[in-house]
């Protein structure tokens, strides 16, 4: 029980729940199932863009670039289906391609010149936005199939919208690779420990290229997905992704200097992000709180994980080591 | 005798400008305990480099269990048979024992599922070997440094290490801890395991180790000789090429002059209690205790670090309240030379002039907060240059220097601050003889330019030869005040005494909290 509630994502999930639970009663129309569709909607989206970061904080890096790489998939997903007329499953699967190249392009870089990620992929955000404008001219491609738009917007069990399977997917297998197999342990562990797991004989430039391949293929997904939804190929996809790329793995638990990542945390960190937003909506606030209050909650969050941090030495100290 | 696990012969390995290791040999026998001794810069570093595949000799050979040892890389060298315990731990440290012992061999297959409980079996088998009282699955950060440590012998043992070489296992340790680790280093032995022991504690060496090859200026000074033949003296002598001196330094009695520091009663929020202890001007007092007994942490709550709840700190006679370090520091002209110079004594990637100068750079700003860089040189200067300090000009970064010139920039940095009371914590940790016996050299000076000295040190010649008089402290009490005789027999015995007194009944408390 003690450990329940001692793990990192029992913390968010209390949240989640008292907020469902406090909107619900303030305004009933949130437990409506339009309501739950719409927000499932904004969480499968936005939980593919936080795994996209959190793969790379797992091994103590940032990925600048996410939202460009999840842009440039989009107007790529878009592009092709429009220009060459390229059925969509074949689109998508080439516009995740995009992604995973991108990806593994940022990881071989990092790799391979030991600059820090934090620079390159400032680099390679500017590099894919400007691909991205130089192919749309900033302007969207709006012939998206009925077949897409449809996935991107219905349910296929009333109130679960076809974007929630895909999402719940990637959930269950990262988890099970990062926790059960050796591939996501040495991503872990080099976030944990780099030279450690160097002498273990982990490559940890091969370790590092594959988790920006993941992150890459995440984030191109992530774009692919909110074409569908919005229903339309739009250039700025990804402009204001990384504020919540941050927040939700955070909020979730996730230690910046890498090692340390849940999932589940992940997961409802981007709940809590939907909710409040849904909820300012809901409540005709100014959607610009939305910021205030995200920005808030990273400290909240951050603050939690250092207090828990504190209190752990205290009682490492106080069992007289 | 046995046959040998490991040889090399005629290492020669240069740097630009530098020759590091000229015709050096070792050889280590089998189920043996080899030292590797030298003092700074003479070539152990650079030696363990050569047999983990850090670096490739420019000549010479290496055998390993008979065939040729020609490691491309660190990896290579361990896959090939030769462990290594670094002096830094090298553990995941949110990852279980069972984990960080088998990292290399998680799975067949990168992306085949982890058999755990597999894991745990093997992992426990490896902790009753050593003795490890712990669960496998516990993470490896919920350990004592002590505990972690096996962890990593057992991790280097897994991969059926035929070598097995410890640089500095017992720097931090307590004596109990380093007890616990010679016992399981010696029936290792005894099971046909080969090691190699780097230290700079004589004392260990003698106790535990049965063969000796010391460097010298990158050159054998002996070569893997029994060590019954040799006594401390002649080691010594082998490292730095004379004995070692004692200095000859008379006993001082300063308790005549005016008060610099004195603690009243003192309680802390750590759980100090009942501290009493005065400094005088010019004198220095010796803290001397086991590890953990809370000397350092006392340090630092008389720096303001800690919070004080009970009793009166008084400088000169006046009782004062340090609001926070920086407090200390600035005002009351109170330093401290950490013990962990890496991350609390230097800004290891800033130049020696920026780290000598940092203690200053308040009371330097001219007008309107502007730091004059000629000022801060000319301030700092001479005090870089009184302490010898070996570095190719003041704009190197500190990092690039030894561990000795290191100790000299962060002990320049308080000189230049021109403090009071000095506290100094374990000076001398990693830092070879000859530099050892000028800080030394440095801190009895100092003492006779007035400066107040609370030295910590778990040195016992260090503590003998330095101090005038000897406060013992244990789990966070003082014990007794001794004063220092000088004549280390009589002296190391009281001190035991001292430490040894109602210390199973206290600890048996704490341990019970």
């Amino acid at each position: 029980m003690r450990k329940v509630w001692q793990s990192d994502w029992f913390g968010p999930f209390a949240i989640t729940l008292l907020a469902i639970v406090i909107v619900g009663v303030a305004n009933p129309s949130f437990l409506s199932p339009f309501n739950i569709q719409i927000l499932l909607l904004a969480i499968s989206v936005n939980a593919m863009i936080a795994f996209s970061q959190m793969i790379i904080i797992a091994i103590g890096q940032m990925n600048l670039s996410v939202g460009a790489i999840g842009g440039l998939a989009a107007i790529s997903f878009g592009g092709m289906m429009e220009v060459w007329g390229i059925p969509w499953p074949i689109a998508a699967i080439l516009a995740l391609m995009i992604g995973l190249l991108a990806g593994i392009a940022n990881g071989a870089f990092v790799a391979f010149t030991g600059i820090s990620a934090f620079v390159i992929t400032l680099a390679s955000l500017s590099v894919f936005k400007g691909i991205n404008l130089g192919i749309t001219e900033a302007q969207p491609f709006y012939k998206v199939p009925e077949t897409v738009k449809a996935l991107g917007n219905e349910t296929f069990l009333h109130p679960l919208p076809w974007l929630v399977i895909p999402a719940v997917l990637v959930a269950v297998l990262l988890w099970y690779m990062l926790f059960r197999l050796p591939l996501g342990r040495n991503i872990l562990a080099v976030g944990g420990n780099t030279h450690a797991a160097e002498l273990s004989g982990i490559s940890v430039p091969q370790i590092v290229t594959v988790a920006h391949a993941i992150s890459g293929f995440l984030a191109a997904l992530a774009g692919i997905m909110l074409v569908g939804r919005l229903q339309l190929g739009q250039p700025t996809i990804g402009d204001d992704w990384l504020i919540l790329s941050f927040a939700a793995p955070v909020i979730g638990g996730a230690i910046l200097t890498g090692g340390k990542v849940s999932v589940a945390g992940t997961f409802l960190g981007v709940a809590i992000v939907a909710i409040i937003t849904q909820v300012l909506v809901l409540f005709n606030i100014d959607p610009f709180l939305v910021q205030v209050v995200l920005g808030g909650l990273i400290l909240w969050a951050v603050g939690m994980n250092r207090w828990r941090e504190v209190r752990a030495e205290r009682q490492a100290v106080a069992a007289g080591t | 005798m046995s046959e040998t696990a490991f040889t090399a012969k005629n290492i020669t390995k240069t740097f630009p400008g530098v020759t590091a290791l000229e015709d050096v040999a070792l050889t280590l026998q089998h189920g043996s305990i080899h030292a590797l001794l030298g003092e700074n810069g003479a070539g152990k570093s650079t030696l363990i480099k050569v047999m983990t595949g850090v670096y490739r000799p420019d000549s010479g050979a290496m055998v390993l269990a008979g065939e040729p040892f020609e490691p491309h890389n660190t990896r290579d060298a361990i896959a090939k048979g030769i462990g290594v315990v670094h002096q830094e731990r090298n553990l995941i440290p949110r990852f279980s024992i069972a984990e960080n012992i088998f990292l290399e061999e998680l799975s067949p297959h990168p992306l085949r599922h982890i058999d755990y409980p597999k894991l745990y079996r093997d992992a426990r088998r490896w902790l009753e070997m050593l003795d490890i009282d712990a669960q496998p699955a516990t993470p490896v950060d919920q350990l004592s440094v002590a505990k972690m440590q096996l962890v990593e012998i057992a991790k280097a043992l897994s991969l059926n290490s035929r070598i097995l070489l410890l640089d500095e296992p017992t720097a931090s340790l307590t004596p109990h801890e380093t007890d616990t680790l010679f016992a399981i280093l010696r029936r290792l032995r005894d099971e046909g395991v080969s090691l190699i022991f780097v230290s700079h504690k004589l004392e260990e060496v003698q106790e535990i180790c049965d063969q000796v090859t010391v460097l010298r200026d990158g050159r054998n000074a002996c070569e893997s000789r029994p060590l019954e033949d040799l006594d401390r003296q002649s080691i010594v002598r082998l490292m730095i090429g004379r004995s070692e001196q004692i200095p000859d330094w008379s006993s001082r009695d300063r308790t005549s002059e005016a008060l610099a520091l004195e603690l009243d009663d003192v309680s802390t929020k750590l759980g100090h209690e009942n501290i009493d202890l005065k400094v005088h001007e010019g004198e220095i007092v010796g803290l001397y205790g086991l590890v953990g007994a809370g000397r350092s942490e006392l340090a630092k709550a008389i720096l303001g670090k800690y919070e004080i709840t009970g009793g009166a700190l008084k400088l000169g006679g006046e009782p004062v309240q340090i609001r926070d370090v920086a407090d200390a520091v600035g005002r009351y002209r109170i330093g401290y030379v950490s013990e962990d110079r890496k991350s609390e004594g230097l800004v290891l990637i800033h130049s020696v002039l920026e780290n000598v100068g940092m203690t200053v750079w308040q009371r330097l700003v001219q007008g309107i907060g502007f730091l004059g860089r000629k000022k801060i040189r000319r301030h700092t200067e001479p005090f870089i240059r009184k302490l010898d300090v070996r570095t190719p000009s003041l704009e190197q970064s500190v990092g690039n220097l030894s561990g000795g010139n290191q100790q000299k920039v962060s002990v320049a940095k308080w000189l230049a601050a021109e403090v009071r009371i000095l506290i100094v914590d374990e000076p001398s940790v990693g830092i070879d003889i000859k530099t050892k016996a000028y800080l030394h050299q440095l801190i009895r000076d100092l003492s006779n330019n007035g400066t107040a000295l609370i030295l910590i040190t778990s040195d016992m010649p260090e503590m003998i030869a330095l101090a005038d008089r000897i406060v013992v402290m244990n789990d966070y009490r003082l014990k007794g005040e001794i004063t220092n005789t000088r004549v280390y027999k009589d002296m190391s015995e009281r001190i035991m005494e001292l430490i040894q007194d109602e210390t199973s009944p206290m600890s048996g408390a704490r341990s019970a909290e």
